[in-house]
């Protein structure tokens, strides 16, 4: 047992594997130390916010001030502030113009706004130009200058009894605060959803439910395959035809579309994470029967098996210390691979609209599926669903490595 | 005299063998066939919700008469047959679908389900079946080469391939219509062909079709060559290790022609290994036609699932079932005729 | 005397296992045989004897290497020839090989005629089909196989039939050495005599030249060739006629294999069954001296001590022992 254990961990691919897993599940248990709080609750209004750090506008008014003078201060604010449209119709312009701008890099702020400052006049009136399309100008034009001048932002309260607007302080350009003065401050590593809600926070609670899942659909899967494999090795004859029946049955139909039919007819309401594994689980032995079979069918009548069996001992004796331990590290391959499919398989279950029902826990499939209903693919929120796929990717091949790194210890065939 | 009559009777005693070999590999067709439609009937049938009611209840919302209710309930207990026995209702499905008739759908009303089956099963086929196949082929190729050249080739494709087919086929679909679709812009987002056409037989329309082809194409292409790949390189490994290739070697014949064996031997069995696993790729590659709204069956039980509507549901399942099946019968057919080892093991 | 067809010279080849350590499996093997002669090589399972008719095949892929040492086949040595050329000149058609498990020699999705095609055209590009399908059905038919096996699968055809037809691909050629590893270890004792009789036969009919055959069944030989070789280690331990080695080994080793064996060949008679205690050393690090001191009843101190040389006697036998010949004859003659 103890050199079998060496020997797997000698093998490199299941070790790269087993961290990768390892990894995962580390961070699954510490984030929500550090991160506490129910990964469904809402925090953001709106939808998608960036991922980024967001610092309360209200408390950084109330921080302690420090002047900083940047030289580079405008430019950067001028560059925030102009957008790709603003930018293009501002080249647009310098076409009208008949100036040469066949060498300008529109990401070039500097230069960009060089040359506007030398080529814009309010007072042109190019042909064909729309008063609307001329006042939109005029106004980029002002807020250029203005971001450039020196004015101040003013931040009143109305007094109570007069009603009246009261100053109550005064921010210039130059005004500074540092970030660890202010009292709320929110790190987002991965934004916000469609609903609002921390994605990191929710990816790691859903990585964890999905794992469960999987383990459960795998352990169902794996008892289901292994009895009826068992049985139908060992006991051979009627039991072995009419297992092997049921088993064919099963291969050859799709276990998706029995998923399918299986979640539907269940409804919503009565879907929770463990129901959805248990229906995965059920639909989805058809392997491990299969195998688990022809490895008892070569142990049946060897030697050790046959003395047992002389001896008088039981079926279940024989089977569990006879067959059980030849077919261990069989079962446990299996197993592994059974995980890694249930994960995928609640995924896309969840994106048919099937999946576990959606107000108790996130699962990776349904984060999926959440995404991809409000076209987070669509309008760039790649937050949203990319951390879910490389996840669900990860662990599979994480699995799949440990999957391979066992067999190359066991079948020796396949080493190198 | 001797020769023509042994190879006469040789032929006879085959062609009994392929008879006998065809027909129980068509026995056991029919056999999977009833037990799918029987599941596909008891199945939802035997769970507690009354589909039915919900059925009344999604059409009935906003009703505030109670007799109104009841007899929409009465019109669809009699279309379901649900007030007559449990049997019955089963003779009704399977005559009913024997003449393809699967109902009417409650999103799409009042078309057919049958109707809207048949304009999306076109799209599944022509585009699960070559990109399946093409996923194979190439999975198999680049396995062969993976086995055959070791080392850097080897330690480079294996861990690729495998992360690869680690990549679920929905997120393989998501990250070529991102990068591909949205960012560059070179395909379009979704649909099988331009929204503002009708489809008809014109160049356009056919550009049209070809263009929005081909990112559900190759997401399913991608995903099924990693896992091919994965298991043709230990197919190979197998086989290169087989007493055969030895003994060729030591017979002095070159080892291009003994790649040849191999490749030929670990290649074979692929197929039945394609026939076993197209259940699972279907799965995937159902889920890939959503992402990209291509107007194929995925697509339909997707509409058919969040539009609560059940009898599109249920013939989509059983329709892929038996495009599944007919597959797995076809590969073992074709499998039985190109390997002699399946030939020796069951003809006799 | 009659020409050397085979003659192998201080031969030495080493497997590296995937950890990186060399294993000396064929360790300074010396011996020839002549035209028309066979030579039996006897040993356990892992003595290096499979090793050996890889190893004198010229042709070296991992894991197994060449260190050092000669081959000459009829004259012509090929020890240092490049592999293409020894693949294509020599392989097949100076010496062929007869593997282990015949059984799954054959690749199994090949017609058999298309496998002598590609035998036939490793050697000879140009060869034509329909001379190429004369000259096996003729072979075939002269070795008892009907010419209807050409047309067949490996996977179609019985055990027994898969065996005579690898002897008939392998000789196809009329190779001067055919080396034969263990061919009937797998098979009945009917098939294994008829395995035995193909053999003589086709050196009879002059398509082999001379034969190596490969056994752990000393007594099997004595049927079989005119001399045995008993091989432990790696190493040659004692070589001599077939009946000098069967009724009267000389060293300690000889002398238990064939006290270990059960089947009643003439010569074993009287024979009492002993069992040779322990298992042979580990082949990564050979021991210095007598490698087969460690199981030995007779070893000293000084077996273990000195490198034993190969030590000839009588006329033209070989043995490998401190010990002298007249001492061990004295010792087993009271057991």
């Amino acid at each position: 047992m103890k050199n079998t254990l060496r020997q797997v961990f000698h093998s490199s691919k299941f070790v790269v594997g087993f961290c990768i897993f390892a990894a995962i599940l580390l961070t699954m248990i510490i984030y929500p130390l550090y991160n506490p709080g129910s990964p469904l609750e809402m925090i953001g209004v709106g939808t998608f916010a960036k991922p980024g750090t967001y610092v309360s506008l209200y408390d950084a008014t109330k921080a302690p001030v420090e002047t900083l003078r940047l030289s580079d201060a405008d430019d950067k604010r001028i560059a925030a502030s102009l957008s790709q449209d603003d930018r293009i119709a501002m080249v647009e312009w310098f076409t009208i113009m008949e100036i040469d701008v066949s060498d300008l890099d529109i990401s070039d702020t500097d230069a960009l706004l060089a040359l506007w400052r030398e080529h814009y006049d309010p007072s042109v009136k190019p042909k064909g130009m729309t008063m609307a399309k001329r006042n939109y100008y005029k106004r980029l034009n002002n807020a250029l200058l203005e971001l450039q001048g020196a004015d101040t932002l003013i931040i009143a309260d109305t007094d109570e009894e007069t009603g009246a607007l009261v100053e109550k302080s005064k921010i210039t350009k130059t005004d500074y605060v540092n970030v660890s003065t202010v009292a709320n401050v929110k790190v987002l590593p991965l934004g916000t959803d469609n609903f609002g809600r921390d994605v990191l926070k929710e990816l790691v609670s859903a990585t964890g439910t999905s794992i469960l899942i999987g383990i459960i659909a795998g352990t169902v899967a794996t008892l289901i395959g292994l009895t009826l494999g068992l049985l139908a090795g060992y006991v051979g004859g009627f039991v072995d035809d009419f297992i092997m029946f049921i088993t064919n049955i099963f291969t050859v139909i799709p276990g998706f579309v029995l998923l399918i039919l299986i979640s539907y007819s269940l409804g919503q309401e009565q879907r929770g994470a463990t129901v959805v594994a248990v229906v995965i689980g059920f639909t989805s032995w058809t392997w491990t029967a299969r195998s688990v079979r022809s490895q008892v069918i070569s142990l049946r009548n060897r030697d050790h098996v046959n003395l047992s069996k002389l001896s008088g001992h039981s079926l279940v004796r024989i089977v569990l210390t006879d067959i059980l331990p030849y077919i261990a590290s069989y079962v446990v391959m299996a197993f592994i691979l059974q995980v890694s499919s249930g994960i995928l398989a609640e995924a896309q279950l969840s994106l048919l609209g099937l999946g576990p029902k959606t107000t108790e826990v996130p699962t990776l499939g349904l984060m999926m599926n959440w995404a991809m209903l409000y076209s987070a693919h669509t309008n760039g929120s790649w937050w949203a669903y990319f951390p879910v796929i490389l996840t669900i990717a990860l662990i599979s091949f994480s699995l799949n490595l440990m999957n391979t790194g066992l067999d190359q210890v066991f079948n020796p065939t396949l080493r190198d | 005299m001797g020769q023509p009559n042994e190879k006469t009777r040789a032929f006879l005693a085959r062609t009994k063998g392929y008879r006998k070999y065809f027909g129980k590999k068509l026995l056991w067709f029919v056999i999977t066939f009833v037990v799918a439609v029987i599941l596909n009937f008891f199945l939802p049938r035997m769970m507690p919700a009354d589909p039915v009611a919900a059925i009344t209840g999604k059409m009935a919302s906003g009703m505030t008469d109670a007799s109104a209710v009841q007899e929409i309930y009465k019109r669809y207990e009699e279309e379901f047959g649900t007030n007559k026995p449990m049997w019955q209702q089963f003779l009704l499905f399977c005559k009913n679908a024997l003449h393809g008739d699967f109902g009417t759908s409650f999103s799409q009303y009042p078309r057919r389900v049958s109707d809207i089956i048949s304009s999306a099963i076109g799209w599944t086929i022509a585009l699960q079946l070559p990109a399946i196949l093409v996923g194979w082929l190439l999975g198999n190729l680049l396995g062969a080469l993976a086995a055959y050249i070791r080392k850097g080739f080897d330690k480079v494709l294996l861990p690729v391939s495998l992360f690869m087919s680690n990549i679920p086929a929905f997120g393989m679909a998501v990250i070529l219509l991102v990068v591909f679709a949205v960012n560059l812009k070179w395909f379009p987002v979704s649909g099988g062909y331009n929204f503002d056409m009708i489809p008809n037989l014109s160049w356009s329309f056919i550009k049209s079709v070809i263009v929005h082809y081909q990112l559900p194409f190759w997401s399913i292409v991608l995903i099924s060559i990693g896992g091919q790949a994965v298991g043709m390189r230990s197919m190979s490994i197998y086989e290169l290790n087989a007493d055969y290739v030895k003994y060729a070697r030591f017979l002095g014949i070159k080892d291009r022609k003994i790649v040849g064996y191999v490749f030929r031997n670990a290649m074979l069995p692929q197929v039945t290994g394609l026939a076993l696993s197209i259940g699972t790729m279907i799965g995937g590659a159902l889920v890939a036609e959503i992402i990209f709204s291509y107007p194929g069956l995925g697509s339909t039980m997707y509409a058919g699932v969040t539009a609560a509507d059940y009898p599109l549901i249920s013939a989509t399942t059983l329709i892929i079932t038996v495009m599944v099946l007919i597959a797995t019968f076809l590969l073992d057919i074709i499998y039985g005729f190109i390997d002699p080892r399946v030939k020796a093991a069951q003809f006799d | 005397m009659g020409k050397k067809m085979l003659e192998v010279r201080d031969l030495k080849t080493k497997y590296i296992t995937r950890f990186h350590e060399d294993v000396y499996a064929v360790d300074g093997v010396s011996f020839s045989i002549e035209e028309g002669k066979s030579l039996g090589i006897a040993g356990e399972s892992g003595c290096g004897k499979s090793t050996l008719a890889l190893s004198m095949m010229g042709y070296y892929f991992p894991p197994l290497h060449y260190i050092s040492g000669d081959i000459i086949i009829d004259g012509q040595n090929i020890s240092g020839m490049n592999p293409d050329d020894v693949r294509k000149s020599i392989l097949g058609r100076e010496i062929a090989y007869i593997p282990q498990a015949a059984m799954n020699a054959l690749n199994p999705t090949q017609r058999i005629i298309r496998f002598v095609e590609d035998v036939i055209r490793a050697h000879d590009p140009k060869a034509d089909k329909k001379e190429i399908r004369e000259l096996a059905e003729a072979r075939f038919a002269e070795l008892g196989l009907p010419p209807t096996v050409l047309n067949r699968h490996a996977v179609e055809l019985s055990g027994g039939m898969k065996q005579r037809t690898v002897i008939a691909v392998s000789t196809i050629l009329n190779p001067k050495v055919l080396i034969a590893d263990e061919p009937s270890s797998a098979l009945d004792v009917t098939s294994q005599k008829m395995v035995i009789k193909m053999m003589r036969e086709l050196m009879e009919k002059g398509y082999i030249k001379s034969m190596l055959f490969i056994t752990h069944e000393l007594p099997l030989l004595y049927n079989v060739t005119d001399d045995i070789m008993v091989m432990y280690a790696g190493q040659i331990v004692e070589k001599g006629t077939a009946k000098e080695m069967v009724f009267d080994p000389v060293h300690p080793y000889s002398h238990g294999l064939m006290g270990s064996i059960l089947v009643p060949e003439e010569g074993t008679r009287g024979h009492k069954l002993t069992a040779i205690p322990g298992t042979p050393p580990n082949l990564k690090r050979p021991p210095k001296g007598c490698r087969f001191a460690d199981r030995c009843k007779y070893a000293t101190d000084e077996c273990r001590y000195y490198t034993i040389p190969e030590k000839s006697f009588e006329n033209d036998r070989m043995y490998r022992c401190l010990k002298r010949v007249d001492e061990l004859k004295e010792v087993y003659s009271h057991e």
